[in-house]
């Protein structure tokens, strides 16, 4: 009998993951997920460059914009890989491919290859898109794009590493021995790779964002928009792509050692998450006498969220968004359009509602299911334990830079009502997709890592989830946008005088709308718990 | 369809077991009687009211999932909340349900670092805070050390004496036989036989003392080729 080598192994392996999975109800999600992405590029691309045409920003500002992008998508898989989800393991994985002798490391290269396989085949399209799109602005030909989607997709693989390299890390000593070094690194990168946003702030000197030179992102971006704007070519961008390789290097040979060792370690520090909150003498912060059902419900999942990651999922969020809303008020753009202030909020703030979905609890469904309490009350209660904190979080920040930008903006009366409209409109947007984010964990479920690996049906639900919830969360907050973007237009057509009163109204209106559209959410939520038979 | 045509009379107070092979339709028939699946057509009363009286039912699934960042105390204090046990009745019930399953130094741990069997109990506890008049359990002694399946059994039994209707879904035909007066063996959906052992017996032509497993592979086809054993 033959031994398979280690390529043989190896795409064994990949054949043993990858079989089963792509049905062709899989491939359809897969190419309608893909066509709105595309869809969605092309209109971002576009508005993009048509302003950039009108105002005559420089190639220098696109290498910004995409370099924080790509930083957004690090600092994810940063997170996920130090909350143990960077090289996703199941239970069959440790039941059959662990208790085999193939060498670890051989079954670390197949999973980061097959990581690898869905990006590209999930990223590539809509990646090439965009740099065509940017190709065909600069005039460039459309091998400079398909360059620069490689050097993109390079950068992807880089994440996916070095999130890989992480969560072996925490199997390796590095866990909670290690906890400060790791909360310093992992908000080192975040601030360095948002740094190029600070560009923005008027007065901020260029070469700050230069640091970010160094990390893949920046590296990436100042790549592949040299490429696609025809400015690549000199030896700075040689120097780019020699570093982003050494990068791509650096995290394949640590992750490569760091997986001689055995991937148990991995579920033993999943497993410890629990037990660092076990204490012998600790009491029951739940005591029930005198209280509601209802408080009980919020005081249970307030004392989950303390005992888990989430509290940092939520004060992530929370800096992502605060920085954000400073960065961008302090930039000036907020007053000249708060209209696409509230557009980018909403795709950041549905990153933010992965921290409402996370209440879904399948298993434990039968607790609920089995007793009088209603699922529609149950839904609500657990959105204000879970919800409120983000929006208590952001509440003063949304005071603290309103204040300024309403009394600076006093003198000119058509702008000041959009900023009005904006700042609780903020709040707004982020309440309702974290409404969206609970009905639509209702209806498809929250996707374990066994779930995802094991079972097609999952994978397809996570699509379907992924497409409408996007889809629907945009519709949903589409009038509190909307209200801001006519703002200028009301305020013109009846005069300054009518600000007070405009300003009173439509607020009166937005929130009233947010009130609608999150009952009307979680009410839908609700009755997908109640429907739901997959227990 | 994992249900065909089932209809079953339970009595009040009876211990009533469901036998079947895997995928008969056990564990979708409980689910169905808790209210948490509904059925395409057909009703089910539990006395004189409608399922929806969930007080009265309490329920055990077969992998019974808890919330393991709570402790012991929590977790039992948050059901019996939500199942409406009165404040000052809660932490007694609880305390004395620690102390019947040996659980009470583990009333302040996090139900995450227990072990299985002690999870089961905590799970079982939860089931009978709110003293419910039907306990319906799926396989409530499946992958449990000796030690625990008997503190599950003596748990069964004093519920039974307590006048509490029991419907019990298990492959442990030992405990069938012990516990259950009478017993239903469900095979492909469907309701293959009714009745206490010795009717079973006689409705699949075996000896008077014929073991239940023997009764339950001649009723549901599935005898193997061995002869029958006395």
């Amino acid at each position: 009998m033959s031994v398979p080598g280690p390529l043989g192994t190896i795409g064994t392996l990949m054949r043993y993951w990858v079989k089963g999975r792509f049905t062709r109800a899989t491939i359809l999600g897969l190419v309608i997920g893909e066509f709105f992405s595309i869809i969605f590029i092309l209109f971002g691309s576009s508005t993009y460059l048509s302003f950039s045409n009108r105002v005559g920003l420089s190639t220098g500002l696109s290498e910004v914009a995409l370099s924080l992008l790509l930083a957004l998508f690090l600092v994810g898989l940063i997170q996920s890989g130090f909350n143990g989800s960077g090289l996703p393991v199941s239970a069959s994985d440790v039941d059959y491919v662990f208790t085999s002798p193939v060498p670890p490391r051989e079954v670390f290269a197949a999973k980061v290859l097959l990581n690898s396989l869905t990006t590209v085949l999930f990223g590539f399209p809509p990646i090439i898109v965009l740099y065509l799109r940017f190709s065909a602005y600069y005039h460039t030909s459309w091998s400079a794009a398909v360059l620069a989607g490689l050097v993109t997709l390079v950068f992807l693989v880089i994440g996916l590493l070095l999130s890989a390299d992480i969560t072996l890390s925490l199997g390796h000593g590095l866990g909670e021995r290690k906890k400060l070094w790791r909360n310093v690194f992992i908000v080192l990168v975040m601030v360095l790779s948002l740094l190029p946003i600070t560009l923005l702030i008027p007065g901020i000197p260029g070469g700050v964002a230069l640091i970010t030179q160094v990390l893949p992102n920046g590296l990436a971006a100042a790549v592949s928009v040299g490429l696609v704007s025809g400015t690549a070519g000199g030896l700075a961008h040689l120097a780019d792509l020699l570093l982003l390789f050494v990068w791509l290097g650096a995290v394949l040979v640590l992750g490569v050692r760091m997986s001689r060792g055995h991937f148990y370690d991995l579920l033993e520090v999943r497993a410890s998450i629990g037990e660092k909150f076990d204490r012998p003498n600790q009491v029951s912060r739940l005591d029930p006498k005198g209280k509601s059902i209802w408080s009980i419900v919020r005081l249970k999942e307030k004392i989950l969220i303390s005992r888990t990651r989430e509290v940092r999922a939520q004060l992530i969020s929370a800096i992502f968004l605060a920085g954000f809303m400073i960065i961008y008020a302090l930039s000036g753009s907020f007053q000249s359009s708060p209209t696409s202030f509230l557009f980018i909020l909403f795709i950041i703030g549905s990153f933010g509602s992965g921290t409402a979905t996370r209440w879904i609890e399948k298993e434990r469904l039968w607790i609920l299911k089995s007793s009088p309490v209603s699922m529609r009350r149950y839904v609500k209660e657990v959105y204000r334990a879970r919800a409120a904190p983000l929006l208590l979080y952001l509440a003063p920040v949304v005071i603290a830079v309103g204040v300024p930008l309403i009394l600076g903006g006093l003198s000119q009366p058509s702008l000041l009502l959009g900023v009005i409209l904006a700042l609780p409109g903020a709040l707004e947007i982020a309440s309702i997709t974290m409404a969206g984010g609970m009905f639509f964990a209702s209806k498809y479920g929250q996707s374990s890592t066994d779930d995802i690996l094991s079972s097609q049906a999952q994978e397809l639900a996570d699509i379907r989830r992924f497409l409408f919830q996007t889809i629907i969360n945009l519709v949903m907050v589409s009038p509190v946008i909307l209200l801001v973007f006519v703002s200028e237009t009301l305020v013109i057509i009846l005069g300054p005088s009518y600000l007070p009163i405009l300003a009173l109204g439509l607020v009166s209106i937005s929130l009233f709308f947010t009130g609608l559209s999150i009952n009307f959410l979680l009410n839908k939520a609700g009755d997908a718990v109640t429907r739901r038979e997959d227990l | 369809m994992a249900l065909d045509n089932v209809s079953l009379k339970i009595g009040s107070g009876e211990v009533f077991g469901l036998l079947g092979p895997n995928g008969a339709g056990k564990s979708t028939l409980l689910k169905i009687l808790v209210g948490i699946l509904r059925p395409t057509s057909g009703t089910i009363r539990l006395g004189e009211y409608d399922i929806v009286a969930k007080k009265l039912i309490g329920y055990l699934p077969e992998n019974p999932s808890l919330y393991t960042g709570l402790t012991t105390m929590e977790f039992l204090q948050f059901v019996g909340k939500i199942r409406g046990v009165a404040d000052d009745l809660l932490d007694q019930e609880i305390s004395e349900s620690l102390k019947s399953f040996a659980l009470e130094e583990k009333r302040n741990s996090l139900v995450g670092s227990l072990s299985k069997g002690m999870k089961q109990k905590v799970a079982l506890i939860a089931t009978s805070l709110h003293s419910p008049q039907v306990l319906v359990l799926d396989e409530p002694l499946t992958a449990l050390d000796p030690k625990t399946r008997v503190s599950v059994k003596d748990w069964i039994g004093g519920q039974t004496k307590r006048g509490v209707t029991t419907i019990l879904s298990t492959h442990d035909l030992d405990v069938a036989q012990t516990h259950a007066g009478r017993i239903a063996i469900i095979d492909h959906g469907k309701i293959a036989a009714v009745g206490d052992v010795e009717s079973l017996r006689k409705m699949a032509n075996t000896a008077s003392d014929a073991r239940l497993e023997d009764v339950f592979l001649q009723l549901t086809e599935e005898k193997s080729e061995e002869p029958t054993r006395h």
